[in-house]
């Protein structure tokens, strides 16, 4: 930038050089340049206030990618300063009080301007989840989806939101500004209005149709793109995000990696880390990381998603014509929704379950996790807990989470915890478990359908649930020993107990919760709430550090929970294991996550079935319906996701193969 | 005809909501009867219940057919 340049006054020669080819200036003595530069790139230009400009050697990139020459033509430049390598164009109105870095283009845009006291988006509340108020988030630039969750979600805590509403109002408060900044190697290229925008670094804006009040956070690792058609109010975009095709965003922050296009709109809501958003609109919602929509006639309102896959047409309503939009949902982590879907909030759904149908009932199926929930012709809700455990969509969308984040640069804000199973699904399905057990244990045969939290299961699929559980529990936690034991065997098998024993600063909670995409124990968050609280936290960055700190001991907090789960579920303490016990334990790994893996195969399978054909080869004979289908679809031997499949339990026999061995030579 | 058989069929025939005279000894659940995705699940929930027996979900999920439950169920009874 140009703060540290030294800029001296026009010579007279210069002056009248500038005058020559069209240029006006208030007053030539607050027109000031750097060294090196040349008046001949200057023509029908009209400096206001105090304009400083560098020295427009060479050409810059523009905003098409072609190399233009560095210069101002045609544009009216009120209390600017210009980096070197600058180029301004076509400027219908003005650029006013920017400071506007080093290779930065500009061409064909209206009108660019910072007012008195701009808050560049910071500070602009908006009304999360609950339209009606309540939940209100102040934004700021740094604003992580920890950060958010706890200040929108977690107001039975008053004191920690005081604080955190202090946090932000700083952070917020440091932006203020009477200029605004355009940061180096910038490109905008036929924008009709920026007003009150900070702009980072390489940021690309091209097309826009207005963007008013906000922050691009933008940088050379992380570049931005606002394209074409986009109108954006009260906004911050992140890092490496790409807001295109006529998207309309109005009181709204977007994180890093996200994509919003294709003239959605989004109002009064928050989007973190790889969010997605095409077609549709989001009203008042909590987008954690991942939460994907990508079809027309989609709304998503007054909900908390992430990991979540909306189909076309899904829809919420939030209120019932009475004290106004004042109801709330809460899809945790990774449900998807299917086409047409709907539901009438306030519901809450469980981790990785699916949602087909209408559903006019509330319900809160949070104990139940991998659900198939489906609406009955009357909108009652019918689930069947836990059959998601092992479809073939659970394990593909838990692969390819961390292989799609798109996040770049140097600070990623947002922590995510990718594990499909961890101690917060894992503990639901213990808690579901336990109250299908019950449920099946007090209620007659003759009984078809039972109640749940205000959902409905037929009677006989509660057994198929507890089964369901019991599958996805033991794979779990035999899998998390067994990797404990291969480790001790690794290091010689001498330190099995000392393998198998809980980190001393590991923190234990039979509770685990969702901080927005980031996994902890309830203890690590009452812990977190208390230093806020007591001012021990006493501002945002050693708030977020501790946020860093939770991340970093997930591994370690998962192990004290396992221990402690294993215990529970097994009824064994894994201080007394021995190296026979640890062959039994493989050999039951084996046998429940091999089972498990099958029925993914079988799940997967059924996409090749002769039910799936249908509609193939419609203008051949039915002998032609196979062919058709092989050409589109392939084979199932040769399906790539099939042969992971079974790589995998080929490589579970191996695995179990070979540690069974090195405990004999260990023994 | 079996118990076994009778007695698949009529729980068939209660969880997929025909009627008992349509299910036959070779009905195919999916293309004849008309099951769902979800009521094979329910389907096998209702043999597992019936017959007081667990039944392995691999092989029970390769099922397709009254015959084939029959001779599956018998082999867990």
């Amino acid at each position: 930038m140009s703060e540290n340049k030294t800029y001296s006054r026009l010579t007279d020669q210069q002056v009248e050089q500038l005058k020559s080819q069209g240029c006006r200036a208030q007053d030539w003595s607050a027109v000031t340049v750097a060294q090196g530069f040349d008046a001949g790139r200057v023509r029908d230009a009209q400096f206001e206030g105090e304009v400083k400009i560098g020295s427009l050697a060479g050409t810059v990139a523009s905003a098409s990618g072609l190399d233009r020459p560095c210069g101002i033509e045609e544009a009216t430049l009120i209390n600017c300063t210009l980096g070197d390598g600058v180029r301004v164009a076509n400027v219908g109105s003005h650029i006013a009080n920017y400071a506007i870095g080093d290779g930065v283009c500009i061409e064909d845009v209206g009108v660019v301007q910072t007012n008195a006291g701009a808050m560049f988006g910071n500070g602009s509340e908006i009304e999360v989840l609950n339209e009606g108020g309540g939940r209100e988030v102040s934004l700021f630039n740094g604003m992580s989806s920890q950060f958010a969750h706890l200040l929108c979600m977690h107001r039975y805590r008053p004191k920690l939101i005081e604080k955190l509403e202090a946090f932000a109002k700083s952070q917020a408060d440091s932006v203020k500004s009477d200029t605004g900044v355009i940061g180096a190697g910038v490109k905008i290229s036929a924008v009709a209005r920026i007003i009150d925008v900070n702009i980072g670094e390489a940021a690309t804006v091209w097309g826009a149709s207005a963007l008013v009040n906000g922050t691009i956070l933008s940088s050379g690792d992380a570049p931005t793109l606002i394209g074409d058609g986009v109108q954006a109010h009260d906004f911050i975009i992140g890092e490496a995000s790409k807001i295109t095709q006529g998207a309309i965003v109005a009181k709204t922050f977007v994180g890093q990696g996200c994509q919003v296009g294709k003239q959605f709109s989004a109002e009064g809501s928050l989007f973190f880390a790889n969010c997605e958003a095409f077609h549709g609109e989001a009203c008042s919602i909590f987008a954690g990381p991942y939460t994907v929509t990508h079809h027309k006639s989609t709304l998503l309102i007054a909900g908390l998603f992430s990991f979540y896959n909306a189909g076309s047409g899904t829809n919420q309503s939030n209120h019932m014509y009475k004290l106004g939009p004042v109801h709330e949902g809460k899809m945790e982590r990774g449900c998807k929704t299917g086409s047409f879907s709907y539901m009438m909030w306030p519901c809450r759904v469980g981790p990785f379950s699916v949602v087909l149908g209408k559903h006019t009932r509330s319900f809160d199926l949070s104990d139940f996790p991998f659900s198939h929930i489906e609406a009955a012709h009357d909108g009652r809700c019918m689930v069947v807990p836990g059959l998601n455990l092992s479809t073939v969509g659970t394990v593909r969308d838990g692969a390819k989470w961390p292989t799609r984040d798109r996040r770049k640069g140097k600070v990623l804000r947002d922590r995510i915890s990718f594990d499909v199973f961890s101690p917060l699904t894992v503990g639901r399905m213990i808690a579901g478990s336990d109250r299908l057990q019950e449920l099946k244990d007090n209620t007659e045969k003759s009984i078809d359908i039972v109640t749940i939290s205000g959902a409905q299961v037929k009677r006989v699929l509660l057994r198929g649930g507890i089964k369901y559980y019991r599958s996805g529990i033991h794979t779990y936690l035999l899998d998390k020993v067994v990797s404990r034991i291969e480790g001790a065997v690794e290091q010689g098998g001498g330190g099995l107990s000392q393998a198998l024993a809980a980190s001393p600063d590991a923190v234990y909670s039979e509770k685990w919760v969702d901080i927005g995409g980031q996994m902890m124990p309830a203890k690590r968050l009452e812990d977190l709430y208390a230093a806020v609280e007591s001012g021990k936290i006493a501002g945002l960055e050693t708030f977020e550090l501790a946020l860093d700190a939770i991340h970093d001991a997930y591994a370690e907090d998962e192990w004290a929970w396992v221990r402690h789960a294993y215990k529970k579920i097994f009824g064994t303490d894994l201080d007394t294991i021995t190296a026979s016990d640890s062959e039994s334990i493989a050999e039951q790994l084996l046998a429940v996550q091999g089972k498990f893996l099958s029925l993914i195969l079988i799940d997967a399978g059924k996409e090749f079935d002769e039910t799936t054909q249908t509609g193939f080869a419609q203008d051949g004979s039915d002998a032609d319906r196979a062919a058709d289908f092989k050409a589109v679809r392939g084979e199932f031997d040769t399906n790539k996701f099939i042969k992971q499949m079974r790589q995998a339990i080929e490589d579970l026999n191996t695995r179990i193969e070979k540690l069974k061995q090195a405990l004999a030579v260990c023994a | 005809m079996s118990d076994t058989t009778e007695r698949v069929k009529k729980v068939a025939a209660e969880t997929l909501k025909v009627d008992l005279s349509m299910v036959k000894d070779d009905s195919r659940f999916v293309e004849d009867l008309g099951a769902e995705s979800i009521q094979s699940v329910e389907l096998v929930a209702a043999f597992e219940e019936e017959f007081d027996i667990e039944m392995d979900e691999q092989g029970a999920l390769g099922v397709k057919d009254v015959g084939s439950a029959v001779v599956f169920i018998e082999k867990h009874l």
